[in-house]
């Protein structure tokens, strides 16, 4: 059967099964929690109120007409509940998330299917449209004669998004939970996108979306976030919140975000945050922001020059930070000293019982104080992955890692 | 050098708070702007400045409405019209602005081509040129870098006061005039109360609201952060109507010497050499200029900006021309019509111009009615609702301007 537009549907007279006309369609209702995409029933405005007219109720929807199954009498009185979703008030018009084409897009219309199912009609929300198809038609429509607007509108290439790819935006946290929206499609994207996403969309929504992304995606979303917006999502979160999710970014993107918090905000958030977490992180925050010590991760592997390559392998294979840092392995001595590095990829090629202290190569080091431009020109010069920072008796503290300085020298062009 | 930092210190302080709102306010000081307040000052000399005090009292109110909706929202004004009253009102109210733009647009490169023919520029050169160049400064740049180079250009409106205090004004009688007391039965004269009409939409344009609060949003004020706005938007609101009240005080020369008409902006730039110097002249003249191209600049991206906002497309010039068409097409096609509209030969221009101030005038009620909905509304706006007072200078002004172009209308 023809594919239906809801803006086809809203509006539409409703006749009875004798043939009487009862009401006008006034809304499309769906229960997420019972089913995604399924029509529950139509909203019918009638003399005396409100009516739902069940799924089961619909016989047919035909040109410019509803026909019900059902006698009017048997329509219940329309009650709104809160896992309910109307199509016309809550999604035409507003903003939803497409996941396929990774952007925020507005809705002009939604597209149905229709299915005859035993004597009956099942309902289905096919697509979203959100091209010109669907923007000319809801605007003609009652304009300018129904078969010509789908001439016109036939003409028009469709740009729709299939259901199953869209994400909507709840801001009111119960009704979320009722409307079981949550971020597990958009979770799945690179952070990076979900970033560029997040950007798109208002305060409100922004909250909304990182209340119920994963931990772990929403720590890496927020790192990719531009330093304002960080601030202002995590502001607007719960401090234990913000604390689980603040505890799972890099030591050095934490130690950044907490700097640029109010004294106040940052210091509930460390509270809230697991010891180990926090340990690493109040170091950081130690360090002036624009020395090499501001700019290093504390999540690094160093062992001592005695251990043997399997003993590297194993300890990597157990290593819990981001794995950016984990392009070389450092070799300290007494008091972590930095004695020298085996880059990863000397230490894959060479035999497992082979000691690092033969595989390592002279340190390129930095001194914890050192200034943003030393850092560059040593990366320059040397083509450097990670850079170890140390302190004045030549311990390692830190790594300063190659995408930091990407993102720090990109921020200054 | 020590008060060359310090200097450099107050600037930048300055520009941290000022921004979106002081841009807002005084881009309306265009072309057409200038026009009306010349005329004012030339016609009645001081007795139109009593408007400067309402025109602030109402701006303020609705300018600090506009941000106050983007910092609580985070969306801008088309979408939460688009959201809240649906597509069709979205479509024909983005049709009316693109309409009254347009004509805007023109009127601002007629401003751009007169002023600069004072200079001796021929306008085939000085149209295009400033069609070019203002068609790069938003294509090419960012956010930060454009408002930058807005703010640079908000400064230059200085210009106008220079142009007030060469022409020898007579301080304490202007003054007085600008006490809010009509001096004269508006009832009664009906240019007067067809100046009035205009000063007051001069002052206030429908699409000052849609741009102020998208570059609120753009700008990332947060409810946190609004404090620091709102005195960008109230400073502004100020300013502007003050830079307003300069040119009718600069103009009100004319007006003591008998020369009471003028036919466009750069009439009054030239009017104003043998009266009140040739250095107020050419103040005057490079003031008319720097309006002219600054609102031609921001007219057709805040058109831009608001159409793809409500209609549902990609926009801001943080994006690439790829990312954006319709609203970098956009852009371009308001410059290139009304820069190309210029230097057609023989084209209606008054009548463009008059056409745009009427749709102006009709389009004006409509959208402070849907902002005063809209930033009443409880879900949308929590505590951050009108207080009775501002719901009170809103509905005046909403029902004021309504009033006033129906009179114009009557009246044309």
């Amino acid at each position: 059967m023809a594919p239906l537009a809801l803006s086809e549907i809203l509006g539409v007279p409703v006749e009875e099964p004798a043939g009487t006309l009862h009401g006008r369609v006034r809304e499309v209702a769906i229960c997420p929690q019972e089913d995604r995409s399924r029509i529950h029933g139509l909203v019918v405005r009638t003399s005396e109120g409100d009516r739902l007219l069940p799924r089961q109720g619909i016989a047919a929807v035909g040109p410019g007409r509803v026909r019900a199954a059902l006698p009017s009498a048997d329509w219940p009185v329309f009650a709104e509940s809160e896992g309910m979703l109307l199509l016309d008030r809550d999604l035409l018009d507003q903003q939803i998330i497409d996941v396929h084409g990774r952007k925020v897009v507005r809705v002009n219309d939604v597209d149905l299917e229709q299915k005859p199912a035993n004597g009956g009609l099942l309902l289905r929300i096919a697509e979203v449209d959100v091209g010109a198809r669907g923007a000319v038609r809801r605007l003609l429509r009652g304009v300018v004669p129904a078969p010509l607007v789908e001439r016109l509108v036939a003409r028009i290439p469709p740009r729709v998004i299939p259901w199953d790819f869209v994400d909507l935006i709840e801001t009111d946290p119960a009704r979320r939970v009722k409307l079981k929206i949550s971020h597990d499609r958009l979770g799945r994207l690179h952070p990076a996108d979900i970033a560029d996403i997040v950007e798109e969309l208002s305060p409100a929504e922004r909250e909304a979306v990182f209340e119920t992304l994963d931990e772990e995606v929403a720590a890496e979303a927020l790192e990719e976030l531009d330093p304002k917006l960080q601030i202002s999502v995590v502001e607007s979160l719960d401090s234990d919140r913000a604390a689980d999710i603040v505890e799972e970014m890099n030591p050095d993107a934490a130690a950044n975000l907490l700097k640029d918090l109010p004294e106040e905000t940052s210091e509930v958030i460390l509270e809230e945050m697991a010891p180990y977490e926090r340990q690493d992180v109040s170091e950081l925050l130690q360090f002036e922001e624009d020395t090499a010590a501001g700019h290093m991760t504390t999540e690094f592997v160093a062992m001592p020059r005695t251990a043997r390559v399997y003993d590297a392998i194993e300890l990597l294979r157990h290593f819990e930070g981001g794995i950016e840092t984990l392009s070389a392995i450092y070799v300290v001595g007494q008091a972590r000293k930095l004695l020298g590095v085996v880059p990863l990829a000397r230490l894959v090629l060479a035999p497992p019982n082979a000691e690092l202290g033969q595989l390592m190569v002279e340190p390129v080091a930095c001194p914890a104080g050192a200034k943003e431009k030393e850092i560059f020109a040593l990366f320059d010069k040397y083509n450097l992955l990670s850079l170890p920072v140390v302190d004045e008796n030549g311990s390692l503290t830190g790594v300063i890692t190659a995408d930091d300085v990407i993102t720090l020298m990109r921020a200054k062009l | 050098m020590r008060w060359l930092k310090l200097w450099k210190t107050r600037i930048l302080l300055f520009f941290a708070v000022v921004g979106p709102g002081f841009i807002t306010s005084n881009v309306d000081n265009d072309a057409g702007g200038i026009y009306t307040y010349s005329f004012a000052g030339a016609r009645y000399g001081y007795q139109l400045l009593w408007t400067i005090v309402p025109m602030i009292i109402a701006l303020v109110v609705i300018q600090e409405m506009a941000a106050r909706m983007g910092a609580v929202t985070g969306k801008g004004l088309s979408d939460l019209v688009r959201e809240e009253f649906g597509l069709r009102l979205t479509f024909l109210m983005m049709l009316a602005l693109v309409v009254t733009n347009f004509g805007n647009v023109v009127a601002e490169f007629a401003g751009v081509a007169s002023s600069l023919e004072l200079f001796d520029v021929p306008k085939w050169i000085s149209v295009p040129g400033a069609a070019l160049l203002v068609w790069l400064l938003v294509v090419k740049g960012t956010y930060k870098s454009v408002e930058k180079i807005f703010l640079v250009a908000v400064f230059f409106y200085v210009a106008y006061i220079g142009a007030a205090v060469l022409s020898r004004p007579h301080w304490l009688e202007a003054l007085v005039s600008t006490v809010p007391r009509p001096t004269r039965m508006p009832f009664t004269d009906a240019g007067y109360l067809y100046m009035v009409t205009a000063m007051i939409g001069a002052t206030i344009a429908p699409w000052q609201m849609f741009y102020l609060q998208a570059s609120v949003v753009e700008k990332g004020v947060t409810v946190r952060t609004y404090k620091l706005a709102r005195i960008d938007v109230i400073v502004g609101a100020i300013v502007a109507p003050i830079v307003a009240g300069f040119i009718v005080i600069a103009c009100a020369a004319l007006y003591q010497a008998g020369h009471t008409e003028i036919h466009d902006a750069a009439d009054a730039a030239y009017a104003l050499r043998p009266l009140a110097g040739k250095y107020a002249s050419i103040l005057f003249a490079f003031g008319l200029f720097n309006a002219s191209l600054f609102a031609a600049s921001i007219l057709p991206l805040s058109t831009a900006y608001t159409v793809c906002e409500g209609l549902g497309l990609e926009s801001g010039i943080d994006k690439k021309f790829s990312e954006a068409p319709a609203f970098y097409w956009l852009y371009t096609a308001l410059i290139v019509a009304g820069a190309g509209v210029i230097l057609w030969p023989d084209f209606p221009l008054l009548k463009i111009t008059v056409l745009s101030q009427v749709v102006n005038g009709v389009l004006l009620p409509f959208v402070l009615f849907f902002m005063i909905k809209l930033v009443n509304k409880k879900d949308l706006m929590g505590n951050h609702v009108n207080s009775r007072l501002y719901n009170g200078v809103a509905w005046v002004t909403a029902g004021g301007t309504a009033l006033l172009t129906l009179v114009l209308v009557w009246m044309s």
